[in-house]
């Protein structure tokens, strides 16, 4: 009886707008950053993000809501790297000074992150990226959750002083236990080395870099724009030639471009998840990386 | 020479097999004035097949093209019997309803599956490229059993007849289009649809002559656009969009020689030229001197194709600044290559660069970027500079060229206006100066 009670009292407090108000109100542009952010806030904090998983958020139309929710948030975490420049215009719809550029609730996370594939303002040739802000999926790399953490503690203690202790230690228990998967994940990974890899989009290099693995091309030249026949030619005789048995697709990318190229290769198709929450069993920053791994390995291992 | 024809010949296959059935389309959908009534059956089609990914049903399987056929023909009916609006509202105002509606109404739909996105998007995106021989196994018969039933009834769909038979017109005409734009995409069934059966009625009037050079014509253009998008490392769809644009634009203007008046085509085609000329370069002259600092497109175009045109009007000590400026944005623009490069190698070769040597290559592409911002700046200035001080006396040239393309004969301008000057017109009641004029 009292048990019941109980559980009703945590579910009616649950409920409450005060309790509500108590956490801190996180908006993130994507579930990444979402994932990321909760691990160092935690139960503090009620983090919401506006691109839903799985979709891309670079051509992210915003709705009306999301003028709401960013007018609600006392925090905002971005991508940034031109990832999601529509964020901008939001924040001056919903007239923000204290979470736009510059105000103290304000977070870039790729802030100090090493940007690989730089290309200053021109498009480089065979790079998947409109833009010369450098490749922006860093997130990627389990290694830059470290610094992505580190800026989202240091916002999060500006904002909310009170409670800075429990976000670092929110962030060093996150960080323990990355560092032990991350162990694990190149144990995992170690027979992929150098093991010749085909992508639909530049989204891995990151990934490529700290686990060693080795993309060769990619079927897209150019954001939404479907490959040419020099192109793909090009892909199927590289794969050939350096006996590519592994293509990798993500959910929301064309299925019959990269069926089309696995036919003519005869390479398998492995599917993976840039973001959280784009497959089952990605449901946070973490088992992202376990679910792509498994993937992965799964593939190499059927060769 | 062989590997883009192993490359490219079953694109080629669909692509006859789609000029084949749409060119015949396209003539009846021509006569009845329906332009656009295969985007509005493509965009039906796809929101059945979404409506079908929303209740659970898997992408390609039967249950998604049975809702996609059951939309389709539902707005077959709908175009079957609202032909007789075409008296007051024209049909083609329906057709454009229904195609924002079933647009909107995906979105919609899609908004609460965002995996669904890509889905809508590729039912009418399409990829001829990677189309193939599964493709062909599933149109040809299809197309053959409509070919043939359109064959039966053809004295039925002349589009005068009964209500039943502009539904099994409609009916079928989606069948085909639902297929084709998962293929090609909703831009190239558009122009497989409309421009070679324009080209055929354009040049013959019986329906077996008009079909014999809409199906030449889109074979041939068909190939030219595949040859182009290899060649050039061009978008295979876009590519062949443009080549049957080409082809339309190419069979306009041979219209008015084939089928007019010769003479006074040429003098109309000569009299456009002309006029375009003098029109591009007038522009030129006033952007030029109304703004010598902003983009320039005309001068600007002519020294992308000879860049030595700039020594005419760069000083010397310009023209090595520019020279020196874009040489060293080059080398810059290398170098950051060259290190990108050396990064990328090494996800994969040799030790692995640690976290802070990345981060040092990472500042250094940074600063090659700027550098070469700067570089670029540079010369952008010069030439801006350089621009403004040729401002006037290259407007007024470009301008008296602009005057001398003009099609107007100026001998005849400037006697008129001589022997009759304006000032002169008060004293018209004079009747001799009235008759002076009027015998010049
Ligand atoms: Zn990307």
């Amino acid at each position: 009886m009292v048990l019941r009670f109980a559980v009703l009292a945590a579910w009616l407090a649950l409920l409450s707008p005060a309790f509500a108000q108590q956490r801190l109100q996180v908006v993130t542009t994507t579930t990444d950053m979402r994932s990321l952010t909760e691990a160092v806030g935690r139960d503090l904090i009620m983090a919401v993000n506006l691109v839903p998983a799985s979709m891309d958020a670079e051509d992210y139309q915003p709705k009306p809501q999301d003028v709401l929710r960013i007018k609600n948030a006392q925090m905002l975490v971005r991508v940034g790297l031109d990832y999601d420049l529509w964020v901008d215009r939001l924040l001056a719809q919903a007239g923000k000074p204290e979470i736009s550029r510059g105000g103290p609730g304000y977070v870039d996370a790729s802030f100090a992150i090493a940007v690989l594939e730089l290309r200053g303002m021109s498009v480089g040739p065979g790079d998947g990226h409109a833009h010369g802000s450098g490749n922006p999926h860093y997130w990627l790399d389990p290694k830059n959750a470290e610094i992505i953490t580190g800026t989202i503690l240091e916002a999060l203690a500006r904002i909310d002083p009170a409670n800075a202790a429990s976000y670092q230690a929110n962030r060093s228990a996150f960080l323990a236990r990355l560092g032990a998967k991350l162990v694990e994940w190149e144990a995992k990974l170690a027979p992929l080395k150098g093991m010749p890899i085909v992508a639909y989009h530049n989204s891995w290099p990151y990934l490529a870099r700290r686990f060693r693995l080795d993309f060769v091309g990619f079927i897209e030249t150019k954001p939404g724009v479907p490959p040419s026949p020099a192109h793909l030619a090009g892909i199927v005789k590289t794969m050939r030639e350096r006996g590519v048995r592994i293509l990798v697709r993500e959910p929301q990318e064309p299925e019959r471009d990269v069926a089309f190229v696995a036919s003519k290769t005869g390479a398998a198709i492995v599917k993976l998840a840039a973001s959280v929450g784009a497959l089952p069993r990605t449901d946070d920053y973490i088992s992202l990386f376990d679910a792509n791994i498994k993937a992965l390995t799964s593939a190499a291992a059927k060769q | 020479m062989i590997e883009p024809l192993l490359f490219l010949w079953p694109s080629f296959l669909v692509a006859v097999c789609l000029v084949g059935i749409h060119a015949y389309f396209g003539i009846q959908v021509l006569a009845r004035k329906v332009i656009f009534v295969d985007l509005a059956l493509a965009q039906i089609a796809a929101l059945g097949a979404t409506v079908a990914f929303m209740l659970g049903h898997p992408a390609q399987s039967a249950a998604t093209y049975g809702y996609s056929l059951a939309f389709t023909l539902l707005a077959a009916v709908l175009l079957a019997f609202t032909r007789a609006w075409g008296t007051r509202v024209p049909q083609e105002a329906l057709i454009g309803v229904i195609y924002v509606v079933a647009a909107a109404a995906a979105i919609l739909l899609i908004d609460r599956a965002p995996q669904g996105a890509e889905h809508l998007k590729q039912i009418l995106t399409g990829n001829i490229l990677t189309s193939g021989l599964n493709e062909i196994a599933v149109i040809v018969p299809l197309y053959a059993a409509v070919g043939l039933l359109h064959w039966l009834l053809r004295r039925r769909m002349t589009g005068t007849g009964a209500l039943i038979w502009e539904f099994v017109f409609y009916a079928s005409f989606g069948v085909v289009v639902t297929s084709s734009v998962a293929i090609a995409g909703v831009l190239l069934v558009f122009s497989f649809l409309i421009i070679p059966a324009a080209i055929g009625v354009m040049f013959a009037s019986t329906l077996a002559r008009q079909l014999a050079i809409g199906w030449i014509v889109g074979t041939f253009t068909s190939a030219a656009g595949l040859a182009a998008s290899f060649n050039f490392d061009l978008p295979t769809g876009a590519a062949m969009v443009c080549a049957f644009g080409v082809a339309l634009a190419v069979a306009g203007l041979l219209y008015p020689f084939l089928r007019g008046n010769r003479q006074n085509a040429l003098r109309v085609a000569t009299a456009t030229a002309r006029w375009t000329v003098t029109t591009i370069l007038a522009a030129a002259a006033l952007q030029l001197a109304a703004a010598p600092r902003a983009d320039q497109p005309l001068i600007d175009l002519i020294e992308v194709a000879v860049p030595s045109l700039r020594t005419l009007y760069f000083t010397r000590a310009e023209h090595a600044t520019f020279v020196d400026a874009s040489e060293y944005a080059e080398r810059y623009r290398r170098e950051a290559e060259q290190l990108n490069e050396v990064e990328r190698r090494n996800r994969t070769q040799g030790v692995a660069f640690d976290d802070f040597f990345v981060a040092r290559i990472s500042s250094f592409l940074k600063s090659y970027g700027e550098m070469r911002k700067g570089e670029q700046f540079v010369m952008g200035e010069v030439r801006a500079r350089a621009r403004e001080r040729i401002r006037w006396s290259v407007s007024l040239g470009l301008l008296a060229l602009a005057l001398l393309f003009a099609p107007v004969s100026w001998r005849r301008l400037w006697t008129r206006t001589s022997s009759c000057p304006a000032w002169r017109d008060r004293r018209r009641q004079n009747p001799v100066f009235a008759r002076q004029c009027s015998r010049r």
